[in-house]
């Protein structure tokens, strides 16, 4: 604490913190010395500061930047200079680990910072608490007048019934009352206080409880499983380790947690609002799906954006979904492909994909375009529109020769062309059937939509939630309760017999709106004064229960 | 009536009526402080122009009226769903918000009425700014078809709202606090006949209150105002107030001022340079918003001897957005939620996630700040500012030119 913000001089305000011990002296006296003064450096607000804006400074860069884990194909374009500032600030990005700030070590030292910090401004305060909690009696006031609110009353009652009278106004409002002191030096005092145990229990509550989100967080990743996987109309995939085609499982996952159920895409509903004003708004968006248990148990249900559906403790998203045709390539008379191919929309509302035949002589692989809504023209040319509704659906293939190299790891969706030499243009619509000149015919027998669902598994989600609940539960009170102190003094006053009652309170917080409560409580005590019986004996020229006749406010 | 002819009714009701309704209001409260005698040592105003208040009540009431009328119509014309689907309704609701709050909570209960004609004209730049993001009214997508839109978008809206007239408390204050204190050292100066001592004759230091090891935030500027306004003393009488008001005015220069504005709203207003079609609609765009702040502060500086003391305003920001806090805390858990139900992850480091996350974080530094020596007051209030330009920065920066790079949970549309 600085010394250097009172006006007094400095002999006034002696330091806070007593001398410690030096301690040893040589290398462990260095190295503990440097503890206490990091410890101690932690511990200050201005520092909390510092890691906050540190925080910040590194969130805004998150914010700005793309980050690889969400986004790796605008990683990418930003790295190869096609988006972006240039490839020159990315290398920069990239050498302060710009694009996975959250991954970064720096991150990861900032948050073990922060939450040290907290751990050292908290231990203290913690401990200050308690003994808050442990003192149970509301400090007495010596100099009562000396207070920031005072107002006096004057009454003919009995102190000792005043007291009581106090006492009661004062429980009635909820306030927390000393007892009575034994001791007979001590002039008679009612001291009362509110709002010590709250405000500060719930600002400890609410910084508490980011510890609890961080072992929720921590253990979720531990514990948690994530899987997503794509499901044409009428096929199934069954939650094993290996049904997914990408999965994050935790460290702690095994393949016997999952449950083992099989999903059946039943139909998928898509539609729009076709009106050129609001430009093929999507409008409906649901899966029917038919659950089937390792058990047995067979549920139908329809899975929809916002209501996922739960099988065994595991949660059934549909985030995705795209359009499936289905194409068929014979050669001799022989199948050498047939299947569903699942393709995303690109930019410009066509799809696009890859069908790989290595069964041909030589390899045959196709890339393939996919337009839902391609209207012919009055001679007969299809018109490429980026609609997205499957009215006509129109497919290109280019056709591709040579080595698919499928001996190396490759994306379904994309052809790797370094052996391949390009061929002929085919067009097909549904039903459609296109020959290749060496024989090699091509089908497109019918169109299907697919679904991307994600499976997931998050058992501290109701740790989470009780994290987030209490950082709510600790910060209304943290920032709203007030502390507040009361005092109320009755003595006789030796020069008019009558009973002097000074009613002294102190706000912490918000001493505007605890100039009105005082005023309020200074009312009920001077009402609950009224009725109270005179002290014996009365005296001649005054009336029982005189109205206050003195409010001082100060 | 059909659904366009509602639009077309909601966006007149919007453009001009409410905005003229309101910039009238603006006008009239602005005269009526004008002609407003401060009581320096009771830190009342008594209004002087009481006519043009109470007119200026009256003609806000009908804005409001008109604005609610838009509002309805509306979320008619978009189908009957919530009215906060599209930034630029959701700025138009902020907008209402704000000049709700300005009569109600501050004219009405606070008895502040000299602070709502800068709400007002908060509210008009909120809705200026709406009137550059204006799409037709449609229906929503199936994705955010949920309770949660309700819930989430309204409690992120009110924080917004609270946020925003915690900033024009901020401005205010700053500008006041910087005329009083240049002020008062001037007068020592004076006094004294030299520099020196100067800064003991700035308003005199309160004393902590409270010794105890938990009162980490004490609410200091909750004081007495009237200890603000120490340190220059004088007879309340007319002739030394005007020359106290020219005194506080001649301290801060104009083009200082209006250059720093300038500076300051630069730090967001770029975003509207990328997201607009063509350059030059942008540069326009970009210029339109910064010459309005400019505007707005300069407003603030010619009634700078008519504002609340620098300690009340500083009480009155801290009060709000120690009001908006937990709601923007609400919001963000509940987005958190939403996220887990919608998107299958409760948080994803997505660009809006995070940042909402720093806007948390930002009003959490300055709540920090607030109970921490040597950032309080004229510190604290830099950082409001700075958490505001985040808000903003959330609001239209990571909406017109971040998500470009990012689709929400991957679906079409």
């Amino acid at each position: 604490m600085s010394r250097t913000d009172s006006p007094l001089p400095p002999e006034a305000n002696p330091a806070l913190r007593r001398p410690s011990d030096p301690g040893p002296d040589g290398p462990v006296g260095f190295v503990l010395a440097s503890l206490r003064m990091a410890w101690r450096w932690l511990r200050r607000m201005r520092t909390a500061l510092y890691l906050l804006g540190a925080l910040g400074l590194l969130t805004l860069l998150a914010t700005v930047v793309p980050q690889f884990p969400n986004v790796p194909r605008t990683v990418a374009q930003w790295r190869s200079g096609e988006a972006g500032p240039g490839r020159f600030v990315s290398a920069i990005i990239d050498l302060l680990g710009g694009y996975d700030v959250y991954g970064s070590p720096a991150f990861l030292a900032l948050l073990l910072l922060l939450f040290t910090s907290l751990t050292a401004c908290l231990i203290p305060r913690y401990r200050a608490w308690w003994r808050v909690l442990r003192r149970t009696r509301p400090p007495r006031s010596r100099h009562l007048e000396a207070q920031e609110q005072v107002a006096v009353l004057d009454t003919a009652a009995d102190p000792a019934d005043v007291h009581a009278a106090a006492r009661r106004v004062l429980a009635g409002r909820r306030w927390r009352l000393r007892a009575p002191d034994a001791d007979p030096d001590l002039p008679d005092q009612v001291a009362a206080e509110k709002g010590h145990v709250v405000r500060e229990g719930g600002s400890l509550v609410f910084h508490t409880s980011f510890y609890v989100l961080l072992i929720g967080i921590v253990l979720g990743q531990l514990l948690g499983y994530s899987g997503q996987v794509g499901v044409v109309e009428g096929k199934a995939f069954t939650d094993t380790a290996s049904g997914y085609w990408t999965s994050t499982p935790g460290r702690w996952w095994t393949d016997a947690d999952h449950r083992a159920f099989t999903l059946t895409l039943d139909e998928f509903h898509v539609d729009w609002y076709r009106d050129v004003r609001l430009g093929g708004q999507p409008r409906v968006f649901l899966s029917d799906v038919t659950v089937r248990t390792e058990d047995g148990e067979e549920i139908e249900r329809t899975v929809g954006g916002n209501d996922p559906m739960v099988v065994e403790g595991m949660k059934i998203h549909q985030l995705d979904w795209g359009y499936a045709p289905r194409v068929v390539v014979h050669a001799d008379g022989e199948v050498l492909y047939d299947g569903y191919l699942t393709m995303s929309a690109a930019e410009g509302g066509f799809y696009s994909g890859a069908v790989k035949v290595p069964g041909a002589d030589p390899d045959v692989g196709f890339e393939v375009f996919f337009w839902p809504y391609a209207p012919e023209d009055d001679d007969g040319t299809p018109q490429l529109t980026g609609a997205p509704w499957a009215d006509a659906p129109y497919m290109v293939l280019q056709e591709f020769r040579g080595d698919l190299r499928l001996d190396a790891a490759q994306n379904v969706n994309t052809l790797d062309k370094t052996g391949l030499a390009e061929g002929d243009v085919l067009a097909l619509r549904p039903g459609s059937l296109a020959v290749l000149p060496d024989g090699v015919t091509v089908a497109f027998p019918e169109l299907r939509r697919w679904v991307g669902f994600q499976v997931s598994s998050r058992p501290t989600a109701p740790l989470l939630l009780t994290g987030a609940f209490l950082i709510l539960a600790g910060l209304i009170p943290a920032l709203y309760a007030s502390r507040r102190r009361l005092w109320v003094g009755a003595a006789v006053d030796p020069a008019s017999g009558r009973t002097r009652v000074t009613v002294a309170g102190r706000a912490f917080q918000r001493p505007q709106a605890f100039e009105a409560e005082h005023r309020r409580i200074v009312a009920s005590l001077a009402a609950a004064l009224a009725e109270l019986p005179p002290s014996s004996p009365p005296p001649a020229d005054l009336r029982p229960g005189d109205a206050p006749t003195e409010v001082v406010p100060r | 009536m059909t659904e366009i002819q509602l639009a077309e009714l909601s966006r007149v009701l919007f453009f001009p009526v409410t905005m003229l309704l309101y910039l009238v209001a603006m006008g009239l409260y602005l005269y009526a402080l004008a002609f407003t005698k401060v009581d320096r040592a009771a830190d009342e105003p008594a209004i002087a122009g009481t006519r043009a208040l109470r007119l200026g009540t009256l003609v806000a009431a009908i804005g409001l009226a008109t604005h609610l009328g838009h509002i309805v119509t509306r979320s008619l014309a978009a189908g009957g769903r919530v009215p906060w689907g599209t930034m630029f309704e959701y700025s138009s609701v902020m907008g209402f918000l704000v000049v709700l709050a300005g009569l109600v909570v501050f004219q009405w209960r606070m008895r502040r009425p000299e602070v709502v004609g800068f709400l007002l004209l908060g509210s008009l730049l909120t809705m200026g700014a709406a009137l550059l993001l204006y799409a037709e009214p449609g229906p929503l997508q199936p994705i955010l078809n949920s309770h949660w839109l309700k819930i989430h978008v309204f409690a992120i809206m009110l924080a917004a709202t609270v946020f925003t007239v915690g900033f024009v408390f901020n401005g205010l204050h700053l500008i006041r606090d910087t005329a009083e204190q240049r002020v008062a050292e001037r007068e020592t100066a004076r006094l004294t006949g030299s520099t020196v001592g100067a800064a003991y004759g700035g308003p005199p230091v309160v004393v902590e209150n409270d010794e105890s090891p938990l009162g980490s935030d004490v609410e200091r500027a909750d004081a007495p105002a009237d200890l603000a306004d120490g340190g220059v003393r004088g007879p309340a009488d007319g002739d030394d107030d005007r020359a106290y008001g020219a005194a506080l005015r001649a301290t801060i220069s104009p083009w200082r001022l209006a250059a720093g504005t300038f500076l300051g709203t630069s730090v967001v207003s770029w975003v509207f340079i990328p997201a607009s079609p063509t350059v030059e609609e942008g540069v326009r765009r970009f210029l339109g918003i910064n010459l309005a702040l400019v505007l707005a502060a300069l407003v603030a500086w010619w009634f700078v001897a008519k504002l609340p003391s620098a300690a009340t305003l500083d009480s009155l920001a801290y009060r709000t957005i120690a009001f908006g806090f937990p709601i923007w805390t609400f919001a963000v858990l509940a987005g958190a939620v939403w996220a887990e139900q919608s998107w299958g992850r409760y948080w994803g480091w997505d660009p809006k996630e995070t940042s909402a996350f720093l806007t948390w974080v930002a009003y959490a530094a300055y709540l920090h700040a607030r109970a921490t020596r040597g950032f309080r007051g004229r510190g604290a209030a830099w950082l409001g500012i700075g958490a505001f330009a985040v808000l903003m920065f959330t609001y239209y920066a990571v909406n017109l030119v971040v998500t470009g790079l990012h689709s929400y949970g991957g679906l079409p549309g």
